[in-house]
């Protein structure tokens, strides 16, 4: 297994070398020159010429790349252009509030799912299967703002049963904040998520293992949570963990909407001023973190299912 | 499943309890700021919300007067106005004594010395040195004698030499000193009050390093000890502010609004002003609503929930005692041709054609709730050189007069004329408004498209001359026409801010001699010329003079619209019996 992880990380060698090539050409091709942009509305042609030549946007191309290179392989992103702050400094700052409230908002929503998935499995071609399908895809239906706008403006202004907006470190005082947009995220996440866990389970529920446990007389519900939630752990795992660092990068929208000064907003921000090491920090970020987690998901398979080797 | 119904309820309980409430009872300003900051270093600050932070904390020589209007310079920390040499070209300043920095590590024992001439001259030098490439640097610009000439012999060094005397910053004693100017710029002690001109304390600069921008030190009323990058930003009032009192004079009218009433009183008047950034605009107006903000722009989307008709409050908002204010902008917003293309380049007639088929009266009903002025040319009202009287000829619907112009162009019934891409930036009401000037160009027969592009991307086309026409407004960075005339000024083609590439030797005389006169009568008959010469070309097809719409609450006191309100927020109070009373509403 060692082997195999070290093999794994190696492979982070080529992807960064790629990811740092597309970032290279998408910055340099697709972007154009930034200074007007970080200059402001009266720069001079002179000022714009200076900057490109601090910025080392005058170096040749090779150059350029291997600069992006190095901090994919370093992680010293530098200052940002746009802000002046430190790029570390400014990812540390924002990556709190983000977790704050991605990771109780992903956790809580993932074993909800699941319990209806194994609920509705259960009941599967009854009733509460339809209601649960339909309330899902309704609920899929729905646009996030739809949800945002009314869940803020009922609960949080007209009950006040929550902040309207904004954030506070430290325990409990974030609760308050990151109450609301975690209820959000949650109900924006369990439509999709127990379409897909209810259909992995039930291509278990179909396996001629089942048949052989409920011919053996085990309880229906045992068969459901120790055979055939274990059998299709295998995507679950893969759907699930696949997802965390996309929750590192935090939710755009919701962070938005509720003033959370979050990852996302962080990086709309560097959209927006074509603050180029902000974004290359961001890419290279996500980059690792899904190499990363995508090992952890191979690992976490050879716990789900013992037959499973590393070679 | 039991448990975990439990475990959501008990954080919708913890978060309950921890919810917070306005308190009513201290002498706090609760501002919501609809932007990010970008940090505190004066020379960088280019925005206007940056602007407006850091004047809470630094402050320039000089500052516009919270009340008179038009708008008035007053000394801030120059002890009077300047004396001017004959030939208009050297300024000698005496500022105050007296006045501390905050306290701060930067400073031997923490505590802030007082501010000498020569933190003046070097705040001065640092927005032209060349290795911090500060966003304000065009305000000085081959302005002071020698400035550029250090700027440049410093550009390849390693560190910049700021020992080094320059021609045009002489200090004479710790309390005066001489700037000395290249040329006649009229403008130049509004340049003194705008953020860029801020003095910092070089002992700070050099302690914070490449962090200073998060660790403000200036002599301003309030202190923010460290800036972070969240959502919420908490000053207190500086304990060291020296005597500075809330003035006795006002425009007209202004006594019997209660803006007089704290005349005399020392300054700032609150104690605390905590600043929320909320971008979106739901949470600020539920914000506002739930009197977690004492003022507040009303957004485009609430305006008919918070405006009835479109000039009175709504009964509920009046009965909370919250008052609406309608301020007029010193902006235009315009379609800017690109005048260096060769479909617009010599075709007058196209350009006035175009201008003729758009409804503006719709478009403001639409866009603006009709609170917009039309505008005639580039110069908007409240400033020299715009004359209420003038009249656009070609700023009026009239599609048969569109039609003929079309075809004298060379294109009957827009026959021949290829379609016309209007670039613009991501927003929807840009977008909308395009649609809409699309829609009417159809009944003429030009077809109109839109550009979708990020605000890197607009612009990087229009310095690039990648364009056919873009749209965008333009407000003042101080109250002088020339800031805006300036944008039709042929030197200041693309990459410069003159985006539409246009160029008249004409206007462009006219521009060189008058920008460069004293604010006279014989100036302001010169940028009424000039604004209607440009009427008359149309280089843009003029859009709006807008209006922007705020509510108070009823506690807040002395506020008064600024369009340039970096320091305004000294000046204003909380009447705290008011606020403990109205408390029961929110």
């Amino acid at each position: 297994m060692t082997k195999y992880i070290i093999r794994r990380l190696l492979y982070m060698i080529p992807v960064l070398l790629g990811v740092s090539l597309i970032i290279f050409v998408l910055f340099n091709v697709v972007s154009g020159d930034p200074t007007a942009v970080l200059l402001g509305k009266n720069a001079t042609a002179r000022q714009m010429a200076d900057l490109r030549e601090q910025l080392g946007l005058n170096k040749s191309l090779f150059l350029q790349y291997l600069d992006i290179v190095k901090s994919a392989f370093t992680f010293d992103f530098g200052y940002s252009w746009a802000t002046k702050q430190e790029i570390s400094q400014m990812i540390k700052q924002g990556a709190y509030p983000s977790l704050c409230l991605s990771i109780p908002a992903f956790v809580i929503s993932t074993i909800l799912s699941l319990l209806i998935s194994v609920f509705v499995a259960y009941y599967r071609g009854k009733g509460i299967d339809l209601f649960v399908r339909v309330f899902c895809i309704a609920g899929m239906s729905i646009s996030a703002l739809a949800y945002i706008l009314f869940f803020q403006w009922f609960f949080a202004y007209k009950l006040g049963w929550f902040e309207i907006s904004g954030f506070e470190e430290g325990f409990p005082n974030f609760i308050s904040y990151i109450a609301l947009p975690a209820v959000i995220w949650i109900v924006l996440s369990i439509g999709p998520d127990v379409r897909f866990f209810r259909t992995v389970i039930l291509d278990e529920i179909y396996q001629d293992y089942v048949r052989t446990a409920r011919s053996k007389g085990l309880p229906e519900i045992k068969i459901l949570l120790h055979h055939v939630l274990r059998n299709a752990m295998i995507p679950i795992i893969t759907y699930v963990v696949i997802q965390i660092p996309s929750l590192i990068l935090g939710a755009l929208l919701l962070e938005n909407f509720f003033s959370i000064p979050g990852l996302g907003g962080i990086t709309l921000n560097a959209l927006n001023s074509s603050d180029f090491p902000v974004m290359k920090a961001m890419a290279i970020l996500s980059s690792v973190g899904y190499i990363i987690f995508g090992l952890i998901s191979d690992i976490l398979y050879t716990v789900a299912d013992p037959r499973i080797k590393f070679k | 499943m039991k448990s975990l119904v439990l475990v959501f309820c008990g954080i919708l309980m913890l978060s309950w309890g921890c919810s917070k409430d306005r308190n009513f009872d201290e002498r706090e300003l609760h501002l919501i700021s609809p932007e990010k900051i970008a940090g505190f270093d004066p020379i960088q600050v280019s925005d206007q919300y940056s602007g407006n932070e850091s004047g809470k904390v630094y402050e320039g020589l000089f500052e516009f007067h919270p009340l008179k209007r038009p708008y008035e310079l007053m000394p801030n920390l120059a002890e009077s106005l300047p004396v001017v040499s004959e030939d208009g070209l050297t300024y000698t300043f005496k500022i105050k004594k007296g006045v501390l920095f905050h306290d701060s590590p930067a400073f031997p024992g923490g505590k802030g010395r007082e501010l000498k001439a020569d933190d003046v001259l070097y705040s001065i030098k640092r927005l032209a040195d060349p290795k911090l490439q500060a966003k304000g640097w065009w305000v000085l610009d081959d302005r002071i004698a020698g400035l550029n000439e250090w700027k440049d012999k410093n550009a390849p060094l390693e560190a910049s030499n700021y020992s080094e005397e320059i021609e045009g910053l002489k200090k004479i004693d710790d309390s005066t000193f001489t700037i000395k100017l290249k040329k006649p710029f009229p403008q130049f002690l509004y340049a003194l009050a705008m953020p860029y001109t801020f003095i910092v304390a070089k002992e700070a600069v050099d302690h914070f390093g490449k962090e200073f921008l998060n660790h403000p030190v200036g002599t301003g009323p309030f202190i923010l000890p460290v800036f972070e990058q969240t959502n919420r930003i908490v000053y207190v009032k500086n304990p060291t502010f020296r005597e500075k009192f809330y003035p006795s004079e006002g425009e007209e009218g202004d006594d019997r609004l209660g803006l007089l009433a704290d005349a005399g009183k020392k300054i700032p008047l609150v104690d605390k002003i905590i600043v929320d950034i909320i971008v979106e605009a739901q949470p600020k107006w539920l914000s506002f609503q739930k009197a977690k903000a004492d003022l507040f722009e009303i957004p485009k989307d609430f305006f008919d929930s918070a405006v009835v008709g479109g000039k009175e409050l709504a009964p509920d908002l009046k009965s909370k005692g919250i008052r609406l204010f309608a301020n007029a902008q010193l902006d235009t917003t315009f379609f800017a041709f690109n005048n260096d293309d060769v479909l617009f380049k010599n075709n007058k007639k196209l350009r006035q054609a175009i201008s003729l088929a758009w409804n503006r009266q719709e478009a403001n009903k639409l866009f603006y709730n009709s609170s917009a002025v039309e505008a005639q040319s580039v110069i908007p009202p409240g400033l020299g050189g715009y004359r209420k009287e003038f009249k656009n000829p070609y700023v009026k619907y009239d599609l048969e007069h569109a039609k003929r112009l079309l075809a004298e162009a060379g294109y009957p019934g827009g026959k021949g004329l290829p379609a016309i891409t209007i670039q613009t930036r991501n927003e929807t009401v840009a977008r909308q408004m395009i649609e809409h000037f699309a829609k009417n160009l159809e009944k003429i027969g030009v077809t109109i498209k839109v550009g979708m592009n990020t605000w890197p991307e607009l612009v990087n086309k229009v310095t690039k001359r990648q364009h056919q026409m873009y749209t965008m407004a333009w407000g003042a960075d101080y109250p002088d026409a020339e800031n805006f005339l300036g944008l039709l000024y042929c030197p200041n083609s693309s990459p410069g801010s003159n985006g539409s590439n246009y160029c008249n030797p004409d206007f462009d005389n006219l521009y060189r001699t008058a920008t460069i006169l004293q604010d006279s009568p014989e100036r302001s008959a010169m940028y009424e010329k000039m604004n209607e010469v440009i009427a008359m070309e149309n280089p843009w097809v003029f859009g709006f003079h807008r209006t922007k719409f705020y509510l108070s609450q009823a506690w807040l006191k002395n506020y008064k619209f600024m369009e340039f309100n970096h320091t305004q927020f000294q000046y204003l109070s909380v009447d705290l019996e008011v606020k403990k009373e109205l408390s029961k509403k929110f």
